[in-house]
């Protein structure tokens, strides 16, 4: 709730009226206090919220203040807690009657937050570095900032209304939070260094929470300990020629070992744990629109998607080849980068623009803001393969791994897309068998009950290669289906779809499932959190099988023939395939 | 006045009813994915184990059709895979552990 409101210019400018008529600071911080009208209970509670802050304030913070009055005011606007002037602070005088002290500690740590950020040795919400991690990002192609968009789970959406309140607020939680540091890590920091003093605060937990948007995950929440993270890729999809996928897609790949090995470069090929951090746009039509991309329509989220999906998806679906180029980053660096990547899961709604704000700028921006030696490198590009310059460029990125094509093929540094794999497994097809077409185009454009009719002939070598052909035939009578569904989905149908799409959406943005706390979440609240996300991933599941099943049957007849002989098909083949491997008495893994 | 623009969203059901959308590069409507028949069609949780052979059918598929040619990543992870836990699969060759997991359920 916003519940303070302070005009910015015109108190600064008195601010400076009053510095030029005082007198040398003090050397640190003496917090007066007018009690004249308060009541003996007001001015205990006063007395002692003072002593309290006083106590919490670091050293350089109140050596920077000197003499600073306070004056707790009936007469301020209905909706402002406090003023900050130089050298005097106005609070309300009900937050003393309220049921604690925090409260009254918090306006007066707020206001006087405001006094050291005016001041010279203070001066924090000017330094790029609080803006980085703020949210005030440096965006391409222009001299200024972005607006904040870390929206989600703030501990106050006050300290979205300027980069000064951002610090006021964050440094009301940062002395009175005994969490704040868990929460906030990266801040916590900033303002530790700052200070030149830690604050003791309590130990935070290794690992950082995301939630998974995984296609099936029964248990979407993943909590990721940065110790297990071997490496880190730039992930990269190659463009094709469809305009919204011409330049490409930049992610970044995280190389987790499989639960019980050693960190170490076995856990390349743990590719099943591996997981991809990716800035998807949330969009909500399958039209892509140009026009909506140009003008931000489309949220800008960061998604945690599990490694495999992401390669069959780009490989399988959109025939598109995946780069994956390690990144020489430390243990320490991959910490405060996984730290990072968590803090926008929880916190970032962007908004998507092609150019200005596209993958390779967020995820540029994710990689300066998150690793402290990348801040020195300009990394910002537009392009996903001019970001992929600049990271080798800066020494960053070893793109040697892909000189050997095969061999990055057989160890994962490059996934290539599978048309290329079909054309091969058509032909090895077509001289076993004889088959009159001449490529796998024409060979997929065959009903599918014809091209059943030579599954009887096939070897085991031939089996192998239809049934990689006819996944492909499948996948695309699948999307045909869809082109067809969308004139077709009967108002049941349609409501049905409304509420798998609003799980959907739960699902890729996570603070719904904690809105009430901010920041990284807590032990507290991840059991709870844990709880709602299995249970939407249940009902997404459930929902999504019943609509298929009902979706089905608004298909044309001629549409459902063929997916279900092409279903047909797949199984036959798995059939053949076993039936030939018994027969030659091959090994069983069961 | 067409469906989908009376419908504003109507499209994307249609996403959610497939999850493979035709624009899933950088644009997620749906937790995309193939769903397509073959490897990735099971749903649920599934052991390490289960999950590693299963995403490896297709690179097998490829290397048993191509007589080892094609040699993919997930079939790499797989073989290191059914290797390190099996001692018992040790001795087996590439091409007799990529058929058996090809006539794997």
């Amino acid at each position: 709730m916003t519940r303070r409101r302070r005009g910015a210019a015109w108190h600064v400018w008195l601010a400076c009226l009053f510095a030029c008529a005082l007198p040398a600071q003090a050397l640190s911080l003496e917090l007066h206090a007018d009690q004249a009208g308060l009541d003996a209970t007001e001015a205990a509670r006063d007395l002692a919220v003072r002593t309290f802050v006083v106590q919490r304030l670091p050293a350089k913070w109140s050596d920077a203040l000197g003499d600073v009055r306070v004056e707790w005011r009936d007469d301020l606007p209905a909706d402002v807690h406090g003023r900050a002037f130089d050298g005097r602070i106005l609070l309300r005088r009900s937050l003393l009657r309220e049921p604690d002290e925090r409260p009254a500690r918090a306006a007066l740590v707020h206001e006087l937050a405001h006094l050291y950020d005016r001041d010279d040795s203070g001066d924090l919400s000017r330094d790029p570095r609080l803006l980085d991690l703020a949210g005030w990002q440096d965006a391409p192609l222009r001299p200024w900032r972005t607006g904040n968009h870390f929206t989600d789970r703030t501990p106050d959406p006050y300290e979205l209304k300027s980069p000064r309140e951002y610090v006021a607020v964050n440094l009301e939680h940062y002395l009175l939070d005994d969490d704040y540091a868990c929460r906030r890590p990266a801040l916590a920091r900033y303002f530790d260094d700052r200070f030149e003093q830690p604050r003791a605060t309590t130990e935070c937990p290794p690992e950082f929470p995301f939630i998974q948007a995984a296609e099936d995950a029964s248990d979407p929440l993943l909590e990721l300990d940065p110790a297990r993270v071997y490496a880190v890729d730039y992930l990269l999809a190659e463009g094709n020629e469809r305009p919204m996928s011409r330049w490409g897609h930049s992610m970044l790949r995280l190389v987790v070992c499989a639960p019980g090995r050693p960190t170490g470069p076995d856990c390349r090929l743990d590719l099943a744990w591996h997981e991809v951090l990716s800035f998807r746009a949330f969009v909500d039509d399958v039209q892509v629109s140009s026009w909506r991309g140009l003008t931000g329509s489309y949220p800008s989220r960061l998604f945690l998607l599990p490694l495999t999906q992401v390669v069959d998806e780009y490989t399988k679906v959109e025939l598109r080849g995946l780069r994956s180029i390690p990144l020489r980053l430390q243990p320490d660096e991959i910490a405060t980068l996984l730290q990072r990547a968590a803090q926008l899961h929880w916190s970032y709604d962007g908004r998507y623009y092609f150019i200005g704000n596209n993958c390779a700028v967020e995820t540029a921006r994710l990689l300066h803001d998150g690793v402290e030696r990348l801040r020195a490198v300009h990394l910002m590009s537009i392009t996903p393969t001019g970001l992929l310059r600049r990271l080798e460029d800066a020494g960053v990125a070893d793109t040697t791994v892909l000189d050997d094509r095969p061999e990055a093929v057989r160890t994962g540094y490059y996934f290539p897309p599978f048309n290329a794999r079909y054309q091969a497994m058509f032909e090895i097809a077509r001289d076993a068998l004889e088959l009159p077409q001449r490529n796998v185009q024409d060979w997929l454009a065959l009903p599918p009950t014809q091209r059943a009719t030579v599954f009887g002939e096939a070897d085991l070598r031939a089996s192998a290669a239809l049934l990689l052909l006819e996944e492909a035939g499948l996948r695309r009578l699948e999307l045909e289906a869809r082109d067809i569904l969308k004139h077709r989905l009967s108002s049941p149908a349609r409501d049905q779809a409304q509420a798998v799409l609003a799980i959907q959406d739960t699902l890729t943005r996570p603070s719904r499932f904690a809105p009430d706390g901010y920041g990284l979440p807590q032990s507290g609240e991840l059991a709870a959190i844990d709880d709602d996300a299995r249970e939407l991933a249940d009902r997404l599941r459930d929902q999504r099988s019943e609509l298929m099943v009902r979706a089905r049957k608004l298909l044309p007849a001629p549409a459902r023939r063929d997916l279900e002989a092409a279903e047909a098909n797949v199984s036959a083949l798995g059939q053949r395939l076993r039936t030939l491997h018994e027969a030659s008495g091959g090994l069983y893994l069961n | 006045m067409r469906a989908s623009i009376a419908l504003p969203g109507l499209l994307t059901i249609i996403l959610a009813l497939f999850a493979a959308p035709a624009a899933a590069s950088s644009f997620a409507g749906t937790s995309a994915g193939s769903s397509a028949a073959g490897s990735s069609a099971s749903s649920g949780s599934t052991s390490g184990d289960d999950k590693i052979v299963r995403q490896a059918r297709d690179d097998a598929a490829s290397f048993v059709a191509s007589d080892g040619a094609i040699r993919g990543a997930m079939l790499e992870a797989a073989l290191h895979h059914l290797r390190e836990s099996r001692p018992d699969l040790r001795t087996r060759s590439d091409l007799q552990l990529a058929q058996a997991i090809l006539a794997r359920q």
